[in-house]
């Protein structure tokens, strides 16, 4: 079964009754929220309605609101992108020049 | 010329909007972007759909009626219909909520 990924990418505001209610019918609350809805005529027809205001993606399956989070949230940790390069300046050698290796700590 | 009780078009005329005739590249490029995401949600829809089997009847006529941003001519895509406007065209940037609406076809001949 597959689904539509549907973003709320521009804002309803200032926009008659009836999108702003084939919105809230489809999930849609706020800018930038994402829905997953199943691929079916209907949703179709209310994706049509406000198709101006929305990305689409077809998806094979609904994630779960942990897992979009799980896709948003940045890795853990930090990465040091040109190792040494403090130390390298330190010596009176040209910064950002040398070996190109990064470090995950 | 300068000072508090200069003529300008707005203090003589009263309410002045000085909204520009046409739009800029910049706007046009973007209401070209605009066009072209509209027409990747209708493409998505019907392939979906295709993949069910399903048929819908708005989203039949929305591709049998409306050019895609690749067929429309320049001036469907930045001007539209007004009766009362000289040569009856004006700047789409006029329709109200333009960003957001689709106004893709106007009058024949027109």
């Amino acid at each position: 079964m597959s689904f539509f990924k549907i973003t709320l990418h521009r804002s309803f505001i200032g926009m008659p009754k009836r999108t702003r209610g084939v919105l809230a019918a489809l999930g849609l609350h706020r800018r930038g929220q994402l829905v997953f809805q199943p691929v079916s005529a209907d949703i179709a027809g209310m994706i049509m309605k406000v198709k101006e205001l929305v990305k689409v993606e077809e998806v094979d399956r609904a994630l779960t609101k942990q897992e979009v989070y799980a896709q948003r949230a940045p890795e853990p940790g930090f990465w040091i992108e040109s190792f040494g390069a403090s130390r390298r300046a330190a010596d009176g050698l040209e910064v950002g020049k040398g070996e190109e290796g990064e470090v995950r700590l | 010329m300068f000072g508090p009780f200069r003529i300008t078009s707005s203090l003589s005329g009263g309410l002045l909007w000085k909204i520009p005739w046409r739009l800029s590249p910049t706007q046009k490029f973007r209401q070209r972007k605009r066009l072209r995401a509209v027409d990747q949600v209708v493409e998505t829809l019907s392939k979906a759909l295709a993949k069910k089997g399903e048929t819908l009847a708005s989203l039949e006529r929305w591709k049998s009626e409306m050019p895609t941003e690749a067929q429309m001519q320049p001036r469907d895509k930045y001007t539209m219909f007004d009766r009362k406007e000289k040569r009856y065209r004006k700047g789409i940037h006029k329709l109200p909520k333009w960003t957001r609406v689709s106004q893709r076809v106007n009058p024949p001949g027109y």
